[in-house]
């Protein structure tokens, strides 16, 4: 493989396993999975419930720690890492998109999305400038100054995004972003995502059921009982 | 320089938190912390009013501001009247009064009770004590009159004495009683009973100094001098005063003779410190549930920070500077309320207690020992359980597994 940063592959899998111990008994949710991923793609992670989506994401965002095998994000071995490299890591290098939005509620949008900037240690000007742009560019720029109580689905699903994206990370990971949402206001962030990944380049791994999410993704890897689907 | 910034995200999270955080949990949070100091201040200053009361008792019916004494190993101070007319030339003293002291032995029919039993000059002693005004039946005795004695109603008994089995168990204005003092009896007419709180003097009894001085063969000597000084020289001022004058006598502030009350204040120190101690015992207790519900609450917040990167160390952070500006306000405001509303109002209307009327008082060094455990108490309530929380991990944290 090559080892510098220039490759144009920037997550990559080998033989990861992820096992949970409930007691006795042992839920193998990935039975060693190794895949590339390249910068730029916008790849969607399908299978049925329980088949490990959910749990194999986890892996690539750094989110967890598998049993074994090691995931290579732009060319570090984050196996190495400590869970405080891990968290500097993930403020720099990576964002993330859950389900169910996960704003915090005493924050309003734009200092929602000013928070990771802030953590950055990026000036008041600077963190404020980047976060106004992002929250513009998913169409919130209306909405800057509004609670997340007070927002619908979607527009909270945006400004989790814009949070996600303000930092410009090599990696977006969103699960099931849209799981939430009706069809309209899903097609609004699959357009987003679709627009970022190919104005900006933004490389996007994303968990979905939908069938109908292929038609915005490059590439759809399988999952099925913790392996990949050949 | 990153501290700072770490600290400014902190400090970020915990002022919008307790902005747009659930405002019942915020004012209740700030409202226990405010009672929690309330409770431990009142209780130690109420102990502290009890000994400003007790030291007033001393001053206004015992010692005056000052009191002089014999020379060592002398019984007596001599020349009293040149030295009092001495010492009253000053404008800073009010008046003196010369008492010859001894202890006797009252009887009145077959009840006797041993006591102190002091002869002073009636209008010498208006001037240093109030005394005269503390008459519950009967009047003080005056100048000319000769044979008459006024008794504390711990001697007399009735009036609400509070040792009544040791008095001479009702004693009446009018009734004549026997004294016995160094062997000499001598018949008394009860002129007056009187009560000041202070439990020293009304165990007492007073004759005219006259008799005193024909009983012990005495002539214008004392056994002490107190004196009155003005209220805007102090008793140390007064003093040095006094010994610029030449007196070669043993001058006291009121100070030194609140020695017997040492004891007393010891323990009650002490039970300041126990009290103050359960209370904040208490208020840890409170305040680390208070604040760990808050927090257990923001599991999955504390979740969802960590998971974009924010530090562990400045989500910690951010609930401890939460508390800590909840223990702020708390104690600001229960500051304010003892300073403008409690200690005004119990000066105006003071707590009736057996030593008499106390005003609570805050004294600033006790509201900031007190205020600084309270501190002390909301870090360590808030650190160990954001401290717990965040150290999970981000699978427990955010999906609860
Ligand atoms: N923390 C955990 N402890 C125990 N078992 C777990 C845990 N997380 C996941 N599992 C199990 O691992 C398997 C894969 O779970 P995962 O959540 O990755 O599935 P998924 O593909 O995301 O499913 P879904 O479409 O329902 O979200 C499942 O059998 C699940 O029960
Ligand atoms: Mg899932």
């Amino acid at each position: 493989m090559e080892n510098n940063t220039k490759s144009d592959v920037i997550i990559e899998t080998k033989d990861v396993t992820r096992i949970f111990y409930m007691g006795e008994v042992e839920v193998k949710a990935l039975r060693g999975v190794s895949l590339k991923i390249k910068r730029g793609e916008f790849v969607a992670i399908m299978g049925s419930s329980g088949s490990g989506k959910s749990t194999f994401l986890n892996q690539l965002g750094l989110l967890d720690i598998p049993t074994s095998g090691t995931v290579i994000i732009n060319s570090i071995d984050t196996s190495k890492m400590s869970e405080k490299e891990k968290g500097n890591f993930r403020l720099h290098n990576l964002g993330y998109v859950f389900q169910d939005y996960a704003l915090l509620p005493e924050l309003s949008a734009i200092e929602n999305v000013c928070l990771p900037l802030m953590m950055q240690g990026k000036s008041k000007e600077e963190y404020q400038r980047a976060a106004s742009a992002v929250l513009i560019s998913v169409g919130l720029e209306d909405r800057l100054d509004q609670f997340p109580s007070k927002m619908s689905g979607g527009q909270q699903q945006r400004v989790s995004i814009a949070r996600a994206l303000a930092h410009k990370p090599r990696v977006l990971f969103a699960d099931e972003p849209c799981a939430n949402l009706d069809s309209l206001a899903s097609k609004q962030i699959l357009e987003l995502f679709r627009k970022f990944n190919k104005e900006e380049d933004q490389t996007i791994v994303m968990v979905t059921h939908e069938e109908w999410h292929m038609e915005y993704v490059d590439r759809v890897i399988r999952l099925k009982d913790g392996v990949l689907e050949s | 320089m990153i501290i700072l910034e770490k600290g400014k995200v902190s400090f970020f999270l915990a002022s919008r938190s307790i902005i747009r955080g659930n405002k019942g949990i915020t004012t209740f949070t700030i409202l226990v912390m405010t009672l929690i100091f309330l409770q431990i201040v009142l209780f130690s200053s109420i102990l502290g009013g009890v000994t400003v009361q007790f030291n007033k008792l001393m001053v206004d019916y015992q010692t005056g501001n000052l009191v002089i004494e014999p020379v060592e190993n002398e019984k007596y101070i001599e020349d009293t009247s040149s030295l009092q007319k001495k010492i009253e030339g000053l404008p800073e003293i009010i008046g003196s009064s010369a008492r010859l002291r001894s202890s006797g032995v009252i009887s009145h029919q077959g009840k006797e009770v041993g006591t102190v039993i002091y002869g002073i000059d009636p209008g010498d002693e208006s001037q240093v004590t109030h005394l005269e005004s503390a008459m519950l039946s009967g009047e003080f005795i005056s100048c000319p009159d000769r044979g008459e004695i006024i008794l504390g109603r711990e001697v007399s008994g009735g009036y609400g004495a509070l040792m009544e089995s040791k008095s001479l168990g009702g004693v009446e204005v009018g009734n004549t009683v026997n004294v016995k003092i160094e062997g000499v009896n001598r018949e008394f007419r009860v002129k007056g009973i009187y009560s000041t709180l202070y439990s020293n003097t009304d165990s007492s009894a007073y004759i005219n100094k006259a008799d005193m001085e024909e009983i012990l063969g005495v002539k214008n000597r004392a056994n002490e001098i107190a004196v009155k000084t003005t209220s805007d020289i102090s008793e140390e001022d007064a003093r040095m005063k006094l010994l610029s004058l030449g007196i070669k006598e043993e001058i006291r502030t009121w100070h030194e003779f609140a020695g017997m009350l040492k004891t007393i204040e010891s323990t009650l120190t002490m039970l300041r410190n126990a009290f103050s101690a359960i209370g904040l015992l208490i208020a840890f207790v409170i305040i680390f549930v208070v604040i760990y519900v808050n927090i257990v609450n923001k599991k999955r917040q504390i979740g969802v920070q960590k998971a974009i990167g924010i530090d562990q160390k400045v989500i910690v952070t951010s609930f401890v500077i939460q508390a800590v500006l909840y223990a702020f306000i708390g104690i600001t405001l229960g500051y304010l309320i003892m300073h403008y509303i409690i200690s005004p109002y119990t000066i105006v209307h003071p707590l009736q207690i057996a030593v008499g009327p106390i005003s609570l008082i805050l004294e600033n060094f006790e509201a900031f020992s007190r205020a600084a455990l309270l501190f002390l108490a909301a870090v360590i309530g808030s650190f160990i359980p954001a401290y717990n929380l965040s150290k999970k991990s981000l699978l427990e944290l955010i999906w609860g597994k």
